[in-house]
């Protein structure tokens, strides 16, 4: 979104700027192109492949976590590494009844956006009492 | 016990204000620069209100420094070191003796004509904030002394406690051998070494960084249109001359950093006392750093290209806590030493420790990942140089064999091992690392899979542990996807139930 609201005004500066100097007209093509094309694919088209691809499995001992659109990373956390678990709602997501998860091990965090805010909190509570039940074998 | 109060040496007073000092010197020097640019406009009274400014808050500084001396008092009570200071805001910290980690001296130029050290409490939990838990400026060497036994005499009552329960079960086996084991000597750094070490070091980059962060500071300072014509008939004189200024530059930072090291890592050694291995180091500033055993999460082996030559290398340990921008939660082990000579040393330090396992390399397939991503910014950039500066630009094509090399030197480097309970890794950017990790200390893993990556059937792997406050992370990549599978199984704790699966909304 951000990235986009900076293309949108980088096209428009050098769109305004050719105007100006009477350059040629498929510039100023260029500059309406990039733009909504950029859009397209940063708005809409990539977050919507990348929801699509979004996994994450919680088993007894463990957290599996898969997303990316071009590079895949799947991420797997022990449960006894889990420290805590944290849901987060900003406005945006409280509309639409949504929350993230947040775990964190000693020493990295994984997020997993935008789950509906009951299932969250149940997600949130499991993995706790998970946690706590897991027990350092090695 | 006793319950008297102890104080900080007022030479603590005296570094308070230094230390007070170093803060402000840049906005110091800053104020006054930019002042006497300005040309002296007349004697209004308006020109000297910098210099009372500057004699305030130098007081200011020197007050505080000798406040933050009288207020400070730590002692012992019910097995905790307590401390107390402040003025207007008064803090009290008590410390359990039971959570202390480590305790760590320092002697710098000013404690050691008074035989004073400063001494730095570390506690597992220091890591949030940025000082360690609790920092002695200066005490006297036997007032340390006093701390020490303090710390140890509280932790046998400890044992003591648990010894006689264990006793009530056992009968009369009892434990006496704690008495003060002397520390074995690991390792020691030998003149030599030292040497070859301060001249092999990256640290000419720190104080070349350094510089260009200092030269930035000023720039606003500097008139660079008066330099820039003479730049020009400079660079008239062509890119010999040019060549050759940059080059003694170099070679004074080189020397440079070829003294510091070698102040820094005078005497460096590496005792083992217990579960702890005790770190000393330095001349003008006698450092003496602690680490216990059960804080080391790993284990990295750095080989520069340079020190690989002569089969030299660094021996890293990343340890738990301590805290934010401590430059010490890397802690040099061996800062330099043979690579044939360090499995014994090591072997003592850490039984479980296997340096030499079977490595799994990265297959032949991968060798094109290492450098085609490098051609793609490598191309336009060696094109444009080309065309722009054309005979010497030509140079820059010298820039994609070594490239090429340097990747497949990387690929010959990558791999990975497991043995037992151990996961190896071993990759290169420019130096060689080798880190070693046992399974319980990574805290997460990762696979990452390009859809290139899938078509060869390749991944690359990165797995993070904990070190100092944040996390270090060590990765390889372009390794065959089935290794990466195993390695995956003997990650994951052993097969059970899915319990929840989905994907978020």
């Amino acid at each position: 979104m951000m990235h986009s609201a900076i293309v949108v005004l980088l096209a428009i500066g050098a769109g305004v700027l050719n105007w100006w100097l009477e350059g040629p007209v498929w510039i100023l093509m260029i500059c309406i192109g990039v733009p909504l094309l950029y859009t397209y694919l940063f708005v809409y088209l990539f977050p919507k492949l990348q929801w699509l691809r979004w996994r994450y499995e919680v088993r007894e001992q463990e957290i599996e976590l898969q997303h990316g659109l071009f590079v895949v990373k799947r991420t797997l956390v022990p449960m006894v590494r889990v420290q805590h678990v944290d849901t987060e709602q900003g406005p945006i997501l409280r509309k639409y009844d949504l929350a993230s998860i947040t775990i964190s091990t000693a020493a990295t965090n994984h997020t997993i956006p935008a789950l509906i805010t009951s299932e969250a909190d149940e997600l949130r509570s499991r993995i706790s009492t998970l946690a706590r039940v897991a027990e350092d074998d090695v | 016990m006793s319950n008297e109060r102890h104080k900080l040496h007022p030479i603590s007073a005296v570094i308070n204000f230094i230390k007070g000092l170093k803060d402000l010197i840049f906005p110091f020097v800053i104020i006054f620069v930019a002042n006497g640019f300005q040309g002296s406009s007349g004697d209004s009274i308006w020109s000297f209100v910098p210099y009372v400014i500057g004699i305030i808050v130098l007081s200011l500084v020197l007050v505080s420094g000798i406040i933050k001396w009288k207020r400070f008092v730590y002692w012992f009570e019910d097995d905790e070191l307590r401390i107390e200071y402040g003025l207007f805001v008064k803090k009290k910290r008590y410390i359990p003796i039971e959570r202390i980690q480590s305790l760590n001296y320092t002697e710098g130029i000013l404690h050691r004509p008074f035989k004073l050290v400063k001494v730095t409490i570390e506690t597992a939990g220091s890591g949030a904030s940025k000082e360690a838990e609790a920092e002695l400026t200066a005490i006297t060497k036997e007032a340390a002394g006093y701390i020490e036994t303090e710390l140890a005499k509280a932790k046998k009552r400890k044992q003591n406690k648990t010894v006689e329960l264990v006793d009530a079960v056992w009968g009369e086996e009892k434990v006496e051998s704690e008495e003060a084991i002397p520390g074995t000597t690991i390792f020691k750094m030998s003149m030599k070494d030292i040497i070859v070490l301060a001249t092999t070091s990256g640290g000419i980059g720190v104080i070349l960084s350094g510089l260009a962060v200092f030269i930035s500071q000023f720039s606003e300072l500097i008139p660079y249109e008066r330099i820039y014509n003479e730049v020009v008939v400079f660079l008239k004189f062509g890119f010999f001359i040019v060549g050759i200024s940059i080059f003694a530059v170099l070679v004074v930072a080189w020397i440079a950093s070829v003294i510091l090291t070698t102040l820094n890592y005078y005497e460096f050694t590496i005792v083992q006392e217990d579960d702890q291995i005790i770190l000393t180091r330095g001349l003008l500033e006698k450092k003496k750093v602690t680490i216990p055993l059960s804080r080391v999460q790993g284990i990295r082996i750095v080989e520069n290209p340079l020190r690989q030559l002569f089969g030299y290398c660094t021996v890293i340990v990343e340890s738990a806590g301590g805290s934010i921008g401590d430059k010490d939660q890397k802690i040099r082990l061996f800062p330099l030493v043979k690579k044939n000579e360090i499995k014994q040393p090591l072997q003592k330090l850490f039984a479980d420790l296997d340096i030499a396992p079977d490595w799994t390399s990265s297959p032949k397939r991968a060798k094109p990942f290492y450098y085609r991503l490098d051609f793609i910014w490598m191309i336009p950039v060696v094109g444009s140089i080309c065309y722009f500066f054309y005979p010497y630009g030509l140079l820059s094509l010298l820039i994609i064999p070594i490239i090429a090399v340097l990747g497949l030197w990387q690929h010959r480097s990558a791999a990975i091992a497991i043995t037992g309970n151990q996961l190896a890794l071993r990759n290169r950017g420019f130096s060689k690392s080798t880190f070693f990790i046992e399974k319980k200390r990574m805290q997460s893993f990762m696979v990452k899979q390009s859809p290139f990556q899938k078509r060869k059937a390749l991944a690359s792997i990165e797995t993070t542990i904990k070190s100092g406050a944040l996390g270090a992370s060590a990765k390889v990549e372009h390794m065959d996807a089935k290794d990466i599978d195993e390695l995956m199984t003997w990650y994951e704790p052993s097969g059970d139930a899915v319990i929840e699966k989905g994907q978020p909304q």
